[in-house]
């Protein structure tokens, strides 16, 4: 197990590598660099931009450096721990992303437990009561869940919310709360905001989940072990939870390798929609707008905790089913 | 009328008026009863502050010298806006609006934080400073602030390695510049320089001062060489200059600690998602009551994504908004207007055409590049726009129709200019194709080129305005009846400039000239090949830039003269010399339709807060001139404490200027 374990760390390294290559190429395909996307951008509106300051900043940052160099240069910071600096925001990234990633880990948060609260019970009560008139009748709510959009979803509540509720339009709290030291209103105002958005984006996450343990969960139900169970008498909720549904649980721990990422990166799109205050939308226009400091360094800080996410989650999966565990073992 | 007791009574202040007289304070302060003084009021908001001896008394914080503004107001309360990005915190140096030489809602010059300006010929400028005049911070502002600038910093190869801003070199000449006392300074070059005035009255200016006494301690020259080290390694910046030029965010308005002369200053420090800005104490603006401007205590901005904007605005999330909203979303405001208490207004823009086509002369393709060379094609296409249609389809028949020139609030406005070849006559669109020798049709209808292609003609646009290709697709149905077929091809905005700048475009599709509201002072740059931004001759326009390093000569002969007709503009200080060159430039320009116009003067929806007062009903919302709120001073805004009847918040406000 240890040796498997240092085997796997190992290939971390090449791993991420890799991505930062990747990541760093794919930032770069687009022709010009933040600073012609930025001039577009003013001339667009009507503003003039100093073209000779241009060049000045362009030089600044390195951008006349070939292509190699540049990545170099950002990869050795990012082993110092130095994420580089974001020309949109005219700050080092560590400063630009700091104040949202706690707000993205909360509202992440709070969909996960949502999401788990909603969809086991029910889930769970599906499967046990398979093709009744309740099962027919969340199985509908569930498709309903996945096929809305949820962009859509989220303007519909931000409106109901806004005319039936009074709560302003966007944003995790009131706008006078936002540069406020933390207080008890302002954490009201947070669960006043909140629920919107956990709803928007657990509900697709919720309906999937749903579907899955329930179809997990009959696979599991009608195996032999679980007969054999109710016929030696077992207590019907026992032989439910005992077994069945601790087997019907493998694809869940092994999500939890793309669940990491998700805590800090947020939804982009419904964040954008409802102007969220999180990462999401931030990383968004950071690649509109190539900061490419700001997007590479973000994209690979998910990436890091994908790859951990994944190595945790085999160890869990390893831990929970003795299956696994011991067939590794054999392999050995 | 404008509401600035600067202006002397009698001829306006046109350029005209800066030749020869000098617009002396002392005869206006006569005019102003000396019992002004006395009546001088502590604004509210500093009253613990100078009871507390934290602040001077109001009559020690304004000049000596102050602008006395002909209005009445309510100080206090707060402003809310929405913006979309933190880089729009320089809006506020917009909206703000003090500057050097500003523009009347009526938009002609005139003295704003200069106290006088002489103009000699065009080409001597000697500014007066008013006496006793402080930054935010309470430091004076003096003609040593002029001195640094344009020694210290514009000179300095470290801080601006390209030299001085070209708006300052007319024909590569650099200005004299002389103090000649502590309040006044003198710029001077042998020949005009007509780009002066207008550049330092921008939206965003020319700033030619700067606060010295705060951005002398991150000058090599005037620091401490370990202090500015350790000041530049906590930076986490490459030397003393990127620290200096950083900090010396006059526009970018990103710095809280910059002292600044503009109505609210800065008090959040970025990142955040919500920027407020608070009162200048040191303000130069008082009101005939005493009163020290702005009235408004705080502006706050907050941030959102430019779409939510919108919904925001509906729900009554602001007290003053225009940016991010555009006439697509007016009946949308309208319905909420009673129940969130605000009102819309419709103001005009200035651009001469919300959307334009643009032949590019400059294409690679040669066989298209001699046709659309061919005036005679281009007034066809121009012919074959259906612009009724579009306004009525896209604007509710509220727009102008015409050309992409200026419009009829300009005092250079003439209905030949916006009228030239942009009625729609399909018959006289086709006798003029066939004209050409476009007379061979494929199998369905569609004309032949020379080289027996079928005329697709592909337009490419950025996609950043949802109704461009709404407008594209009426285009291309009329089209249809002379015989050309027209696909549009969405680009992003660097990607589309790219490809209309390398020639790889054939046409393209984009805002109008930005100035359509242009007087004989403003320069016509837009109708002469002097940019690369002109997309319908970019090559031409870089050459121009470059000085002939990149790009290709003009080769086509009304082009030629367009640019030697914008040479001429800039070599002449007379106003008639002027408005006559822009004369011959517009109708060069309507004659050979180098861009096919749609609709102009769009409306612009602005929503005031009920509460909110002295905001003009009707006005223009345009960046140059305009400022957007700028021209109409936001320091005299003032909110009524309690939200009162709606009829109450219209008439008012200064005097409308000519939508």
């Amino acid at each position: 197990m240890l040796s498997y374990i240092v085997h796997r760390i190992l290939i971390m390294v090449p791993t991420l590598i890799a991505i930062s290559i990747v990541i760093f190429t794919i930032i770069n395909l687009p022709p010009g660099n933040y600073f012609t996307t930025y001039i577009a951008e003013l001339q667009g509106s009507g503003e003039t931009a100093d073209l000779a300051k241009i060049q000045f900043l362009e030089k600044e940052y390195g951008f006349d450096r070939p292509l190699w160099q540049q990545y170099l240069y950002w990869a050795g910071g990012l082993l110092h721990g130095d994420l580089g600096y974001s020309f949109a925001y005219d700050l080092p990234v560590d400063k630009v992303v700091g104040d949202r990633m706690l707000l993205t880990a909360v509202v992440s948060i709070t969909t996960i437990i949502f999401t788990y609260l909603v969809a086991f019970p029910i889930g769970i009560y599906s499967a046990t009561h398979q093709y009744s008139i309740s099962d027919h009748l969340l199985t509908l709510l569930g498709f309903l869940g996945l096929a809305t959009p949820s962009f859509l979803l989220a303007l519909v509540l931000l409106y109901l919310a806004n005319v039936y509720f009074g709560i302003s339009i966007g944003g995790l709290m009131d706008p006078k709360y936002l540069d406020q030291p933390w207080s008890w209103p302002k954490v009201v105002s947070l669960m006043e905001h909140i629920w919107i958005p956990v709803i928007v984006i657990g509900s697709a996450g919720t309906a999937a989940m749903i579907r899955r343990l329930r179809a997990n969960l009959l696979d599991e139900l009608q195996k032999q072990y679980v007969v054999t169970a109710r016929a030696k008498g077992l207590h019907p909720l026992k032989a439910l939870f005992k077994y069945p549904l601790r087997m019907a649980l493998n694809p869940f721990i092994s999500d939890i390798g793309s669940l990491l990422p998700q805590v800090i990166s947020g939804a982009a799109i419904v964040s954008v929609v409802m102007s969220l205050p999180t990462t999401g939308p931030m990383l968004l226009s950071a690649l509109r707008s190539q900061d490419m400091y700001l997007a590479g360094s973000f994209l690979m800080f998910m990436a890091s905790l994908t790859v951990i996410g994944v190595f945790v989650s085999d160890l869990a999966l390893a831990l929970l089913d003795p299956r696994i565990r011991l067939q590794a073992g054999r392999r050995q | 009328m404008s509401s600035n007791r600067l202006d002397p009574p009698g001829p306006p202040i046109t350029r005209r008026a800066f030749v020869g007289h000098s617009l002396l304070l002392s005869t206006v302060l006569s005019a102003v009863p000396g019992a002004a003084w006395a009546a001088l009021r502590e604004t509210p908001f500093f009253a613990d502050a100078v009871a507390g001896d934290k602040l001077p008394r109001v009559a020690d914080r304004i000049p000596a010298e102050p602008a006395i503004v002909d209005t009445t107001g309510k100080a206090g309360g707060e402003l809310r806006m929405l913006m979309a990005t933190p880089k729009d915190v320089r809006m506020m140096v917009v909206y703000g609006y003090a500057r050097l030489v500003g523009l009347t809602p009526s938009l002609k010059l005139a003295p704003d934080i200069l106290k006088a300006v002489d103009v000699e010929a065009g080409s001597v400028f000697t500014l007066h400073l008013r006496k006793g005049m402080r930054w935010s911070d309470g430091q004076p502002f003096t003609a040593e602030d002029f001195r640094y600038w344009f020694e210290d910093v514009a000179s300095n190869r470290h801080l601006s390695q390209s030299g001085l801003p070209v708006d300052l070199l007319p024909n590569g000449e650099k200005p004299r510049f002389e103090v000649l006392d502590e309040t006044t300074v003198r710029y001077s070059w042998s020949r005009p320089n007509p780009l002066f005035l207008p550049d330092i009255a921008g939206p965003d200016p020319l700033f030619i001062y700067c606060p010295s006494h705060y951005l002398k301690q991150f000058h090599q020259k005037y620091a401490d060489k370990d202090q500015l080290a350790a000041l530049v390694k906590k930076a986490r910046v490459r030397n003393w200059a990127a620290l200096h030029n950083k900090l010396d965010a006059m526009y970018k308005n990103d710095n809280p600690e910059l002292p600044s002369l503009q109505p609210w200053i800065l008090k959040t420090k970025p990142p955040a998602e919500r920027f407020i800005f608070e009162r200048n104490p040191y303000y130069y603006r008082v009101d005939k009551e005493g009163t020290q401007l702005p009235y408004i205590d705080r502006v706050i901005l907050s941030l959102a994504d430019s779409r939510i904007i919108p919904a925001k605005t509906a729900a009554g999330e602001t007290d003053l908004q225009a940016r991010y909203l555009s006439f697509d979303d007016y009946t949308f405001l309208r319905q909420s207007e009673d129940r969130n208490h605000f009102d819309v207004r419709l103001w005009r823009t200035g651009p001469g055409s919300q959307f334009a086509l643009y032949p590019n002369l400059n294409t690679g393709d040669a066989v298209w590049r001699g046709l659309l060379r061919d005036l005679r094609f281009r007034r066809a296409l121009s012919l074959a726009v259906n612009r009724h249609e579009i306004n009525q389809v896209i604007y509710f028949g509220l727009a102008i129709e015409g050309q992409n020139t200026i419009l009829p609030q300009s005092p250079l406005y003439r209905p030949a200019y916006r009228n030239a070849w942009a009625r729609y006559d399909l018959g006289e669109a086709n006798r003029l194709l066939d004209l050409v020798g476009l007379t061979q049709r494929g199998s369905d209808n569609v004309r032949l080129l020379p080289d027996g292609r079928p005329m697709e003609l592909i337009v490419e646009y950025s996609g950043e305005e949802p109704e461009e290709p709404d407008v594209l697709e009426l285009i291309r149905d009329s089209w249809l009846h002379i015989g050309i077929r027209l696909f549009s091809k969405p680009a992003q905005l660097t990607l589309f400039r790219r490809r209309v700048f390398s020639g790889e475009a054939l046409m393209a599709l984009d805002k109008g000239v930005e100035n359509g509201l242009a007087n004989a002072a403003s320069s016509p740059w837009e109708f002469a090949p002097t940019s690369q931004q002109e997309l319908e001759w970019p090559k031409w326009g870089q050459y121009y830039e470059t000085k002939g390093r990149a790009g290709e000569a003009p080769d086509l002969p009304s082009a030629v003269q367009l640019r030697d007709l914008f040479n001429q503009w800039l070599g002449t200080a007379s106003p008639d010399d002027q408005a006559a060159a822009w004369h011959q430039i517009l109708q060069i320009w309507a004659d050979e339709v180098f861009s096919i116009g749609t609709v102009g003067g769009v409306l612009q929806p602005v929503v005031v807060s009920d509460k909110l007062r002295n905001i003009p009903e009707k006005g223009i919302y345009n960046w140059d001139p305009g400022a957007f709120f700028g021209i109409y001073k936001p320091d005299q805004f003032w909110l009524e404490p309690e939200a009162g009847a709606k009829s109450a918040a219209a008439g008012t406000g200064p005097a409308a200027a000519t939508p």
